[in-house]
């Protein structure tokens, strides 16, 4: 690539380090067969001013770049849970009939190259798969061959026009009872149009905010009982208490990764009302004092990211969003990073790291971010769901918002649906629905033909449900109690004919394939957990190599540097509860499980 | 020291925002450790240095010291639990201490031994990392010896400042990349070896020292460089034959264990057969052994004729950067008293 082509994506962006991924994104983009070439990433080390190994270190951690050519669309099909349940070996092996290659390889004419990854964020119209940057769902080997020949013959849509079935309002159950909170301005708000927001009571409680004191806006949050929705469940409002006060410049950083295997709620909330995220943000730099805001996002989410940034620059135009908003002394403004397709970026100091242009190695704690985060300076991160729940309750107080949910839970959660449920998608419901409830009436009961055998709650993080745990109620602490977790509350149901055994396999190569490769338990553990559930797809796998895994989970729980290491072992243990003696038939090699062995062909072949 | 805390029973007193291990070490307090050295900030990537905080497992290189926290070092469980650490490190490299110059030298080699580390299962997964013994004239590199616990990264970008090295890859396929993916030798390494004498393992050696010496047979002495005026301090290393096989860095000099290239690698001159005995003096065109004595003579006498013939001016002197204030000090005295000139120089760079 010439210099010129170069030294102008650094000046759209910036030159600081900071905006390496970004530029880096506009690089490959324009490169024809979707890939960087070792002799651009050098020049524009040099041009930048930063190493070249961190250019090339950080070009090899996040998926989404290549060193190496691969063709004009790169098409990415998703073997995550929820679309491997769903049949995405089916259409690994139709797309390899269709082109005729194999993930890794590119079509002699250079128009596609096939890869697998991992979960888009599209779960209720599993299976999925993107082509550069449009998501298609509700796949099937007719849909897939009508995609594939368009593709042959026109050129690729637009972020917003594309893969209709998979846009936020779609991907939303309707007509079951339930407490539309979040929800509420879907399909009321016009996402496009800020004052479609503004005419439902946008940004009202912004400007009632700004006539408040700091300190008692977090009161409020703290008397809501807010906790974060991005899987820890820490109270929001102690948390933004806990940010370092003083005169330095501070950020409010959202954390929209999204990227547990099954999780597609945030994505939703950012397609269908982006202005309250908006909002949410800026209410939280008033409390904290922060000037500055981040969206930090996945790359993956095209129609999320157009839609935020009109959002923002809507509301920059109208003054919700620049200097002395609301004739206040107040000035906050928004700015998007986009991630480069790594899960362990939804960690939020490896985000932080990554926002920084750097390999997205999670840092250990303490300094917590309220202290230390980007730029070394105090920083709050919050998951979507956590900020756009914000708004709400400065408007309707702290009272309104607990009066549904539980007394240590409150407010409504987002469960997002997938698996072999007749209706499967996003519903909104008092924190602590049950499986039972969620299955029964939201997900309108089983699939004709399809038996409940588990249910896999909080993502590949998380662990399995059986029949005994189906009326537990899913908020944040119930779960723990019997060893599983709400997480970021997915709820995916498999029936009769998913093997254990062969969805631990994905699980484990989920988790071989994310961990940052930093801290010895988990990069060496992951890799050894998924060679050892291999084993056991395989038949070749002895009785013993069941605890040898739970031992070497738990140590990695007892060791790892971050919550990723620490939980592999949720599912192992969980899944083992239920389904010891289908991984010790796995041990007899006469044993056959067409399961295990058409993953073992379709996804294990390179 | 305003912190007090309980470290194996022992009160212990500490710096606030110390960590629990460099408190532990300052205390006589052995923690094992591999990614984290007292040159560099902590990693907390090996996790070997867990401990219980009361009653938690916390990376003690990474955990700041707390009043009154009850900190156990050592009980059945954490060593257990490092064990399985270090056979995982065995698992994933090619480490076999029969072949490896570490021998005897290596940190790892040293834990595993401690807590009685077995060999690892075989078949474990392994990824074949980079092997290049050749490209550079310093540097070798055999990563399947590596633990990844980032010294040369940090060493390079926080000692020698030059950012050669990287972690590249992700999750069990993570590896070093010098450059942009290039050999060591044709990266902008200037060798300083700050890397290799941090590396915990035998991933990264000296060209120099491969098949000269076991390291319980180097013999350690510790001198000053000759070459520039900083005077960094240097562990010298000769074998059993009495020849100098490596340079380390010495921690106490003005260097603080760090060396360039040529007070790392420039040793070979000392015992070159090329190198003179005696004076020479050149007589019809071809040089002889003379005494001392000789040549002094004659370089007085060719002074002094000079001298009288021409003037004082018509010499100088130029001192080498290898002398000390004191030499260069005589130098001058000996130009301008003796001699008679103020033509003096120094050559304060080398
Ligand atoms: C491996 C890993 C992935 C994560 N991914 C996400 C994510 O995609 N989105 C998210 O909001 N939080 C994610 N988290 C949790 C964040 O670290 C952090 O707790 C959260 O963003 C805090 O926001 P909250 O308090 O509003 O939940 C992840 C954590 C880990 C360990
Ligand atoms: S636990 Fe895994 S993901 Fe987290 S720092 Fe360690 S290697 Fe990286």
């Amino acid at each position: 690539m010439n210099k010129e082509i170069i030294s102008k994506a650094i000046n759209k962006y910036g030159r600081e380090r900071e905006h390496l991924m970004n530029i880096l994104r506009e690089l490959e983009s324009l490169s024809e067969d979707n890939y960087l070439d070792v002799e651009t990433l050098s020049e524009l080390a040099e041009q930048m001013n930063i190493p070249k190994s961190a250019v090339a270190g950080f070009v090899d951690f996040y998926t989404m770049f290549k060193t190496t050519p691969r063709a004009k669309y790169v098409i990415r099909i998703c073997k995550s849970t929820s679309c491997h349940i769903m049949g995405a070996r089916t259409i690994f092996e139709e797309i390899e009939s269709i082109l005729d290659i194999k993930p890794g390889e590119a079509t002699r004419d250079g128009i596609f190259y096939l890869e697998t990854c991992q979960c888009l964020g599209v779960c209720s119209v599993a299976p999925a798969m993107m082509i550069n940057y449009d998501i298609h769902g509700n796949l099937t080997p007719e849909r897939l061959k009508k995609i594939i020949d368009d593709y042959r013959k026109k050129e690729p849509v637009d972020g917003e026009a594309c893969g209709p079935e998979v846009e936020g309002k779609k991907c939303i159950i309707e007509g079951t009872p339930q407490t539309k909170r979040l929800l509420e301005n879907v399909g009321v708000v016009n996402p496009l149009e800020i004052d479609t927001y503004v005419a439902k009571g946008g940004f009202d409680a912004l400007k009632k905010a700004l006539g408040m004191d700091r300190g008692d806006i977090i009161d409020i949050i703290k008397d809501s009982g807010l906790r974060g929705r991005g899987g820890a469940g820490f109270p929001a409002g102690m948390k933004w208490s806990f940010v370092t006060k003083g005169d330095m410049q501070k950020y409010v950083i959202c954390n929209a990764d999204e990227g547990e295997p099954g999780t597609f709620k945030d994505r939703i909330l950012m397609e269908e009302n982006p202005q309250a995220l908006v909002e949410g943000m800026a209410i939280c730099g008033y409390a904290i004092d922060a000037s500055i805001g981040y969206i930090y996002i996945r790359g993956e989410f095209r129609r999320s990211i157009i839609r935020l940034q009109k959002a923002i620059d809507q509301a920059r135009a109208k003054g919700y969003l620049g200097k002395n908003i609301f004739g206040s002394s107040f000035s906050f403004d928004i700015f998007i990073k986009e991630g480069g397709g790594a899960y362990v970026c939804g960690e939020e100091t490896s985000l932080i790291n990554s926002m920084e242009g750097k390999r997205g190695y999670p840092r250990f704690k303490p300094p917590f971010p309220g202290v230390t985060g980007f730029m070394g300076k105090p920083s709050n991160v919050n998951n979507v769901e956590t900020l756009m729940s914000v708004p709400m309750i400065i408007e309707k107080g702290a009272d309104w918002y607990k009066s549904v949910g539980l007394a240590g839970c409150t407010g409504t959660k987002l469960y997002c649906l997938s698996g072999k449920m007749n209706r499967t998608g996003l519903v909104e419901l008092p924190m602590g629905a049950t499986l039972r409830e969620i299955i029964d009436i939201h997900g309108g009961g089983m699939k004709c033909g399809s038996k409940f055998k588990f249910a896999q709650v909080g993502g590949s993080a998380g662990g399995m449900l059986g029949e005994d745990l189906m009326d537990i109620p899913l908020d944040i602490d119930n779960p723990m109690k019997h060893g599983v977790t709400l997480g970021s509350g997915v709820v995916l149901v498999a029936d009769q004919n998913t093997c254990p055994v062969d969805f631990l396999l994905q699980i484990l190569s989920f988790f071989e394939h994310e961990s940052c490769g930093q801290c010895v338990p988990c990069r060496v553990g992951t890799s050894h957990l998924h060679a050892m559930v291999k084993k056991f797809a395989e038949r070749k796998a002895s009785i013993s190599d069941i605890d040898l895994m739970i031992k070497k989970a738990e140590l990695m729980k007892k060791t790892s540097l971050c919550a990723l290491g620490q939980s592999p072992v949720m599912p192992i243990v969980t899944i083992l509860k239920y389904f010891r003696s289908d991984f010790e038939k796995h041990c007899d090699p006469s044993h056959r499980c067409p399961e295990c062995e058409s993953s073992l062909t379709t996804y294990y072949i390179f | 020291m305003n912190i007090e805390f309980i470290i194996d029973g022992k009160l212990i007193r500490a710096h606030k925002g110390q960590s629990i291990l460099k408190a532990a070490l300052l205390n006589g307090i052995d923690i094992p450790h591999l990614c984290y050295h007292e040159k560099l900030s902590a990693t907390g990537a090996c996790r070997l240095c867990i401990v219980k905080v009361n009653g938690m497992y916390k990376a003690s290189c990474t955990e700041p010291v707390a009043e009154g926290i009850d900190v156990v070092t050592y009980d059945e469980e954490l060593s257990m639990m490092r064990k399985e650490l270090l056979e995982m490190l065995l698992a994933e490299g090619d480490h076999n201490c029969l072949y490896c110059h570490s021998n005897g030298n290596c940190e790892l080699q040293n834990y595993c031994y401690q807590y009685n580390v077995e060999p690892p299962a075989k078949d474990l997964p392994k990824n074949i990392r980079e092997v290049d013994l050749t490209s550079s004239q310093g540097i070798k590199r055999d990563e399947n010896k590596c633990i990844l616990c980032g010294r040369c990264v940090k060493a390079c970008a926080e000692i020698q400042v030059n950012f050669v090295w990287d972690f590249a890859g992700r999750g069990s396929h993570a590896h070093l990349t010098s450059d942009m993916y290039e050999k060591i030798g044709d990266s902008s390494c200037i060798q300083c070896g700050t890397c290799v004498q941090l590396c915990p393992t035998g991933a990264l050696s000296f060209q120099t020292v491969l098949g000269r010496g076991m390291n319980w047979e180097l013999k350690k002495e510790s001198s000053i460089c000759i070459y520039c005026g900083v005077g960094c301090k240097i562990d010298f290393y000769t074998n059993k034959e009495g020849k100098l096989v490596k340079a380390m860095g010495n921690d106490e000099g003005p260097n603080k264990g760090h060396l360039c290239v040529k007070g790392r690698f420039g040793f070979d001159f000392v015992q070159s057969n090329k190198r003179l005995t005696t004076p020479l003096i050149k007589k019809n065109g071809k040089f002889e052994k003379a005494t001392w004595d000789e040549a002094l003579d004659l370089v007085a006498s060719k002074f002094g004729e000079i001298k009288e013939k021409s003037s004082p001016d018509a010499l100088m002197a130029f001192a080498s950067a290898k002398c000390t204030n004191e030499e260069n000090y005589l130098m001058q005295k000996f130009m301008r008293s003796v001699i008679g000139t103020n033509n003096i120089d120094h050559c304060a760079r080398l």
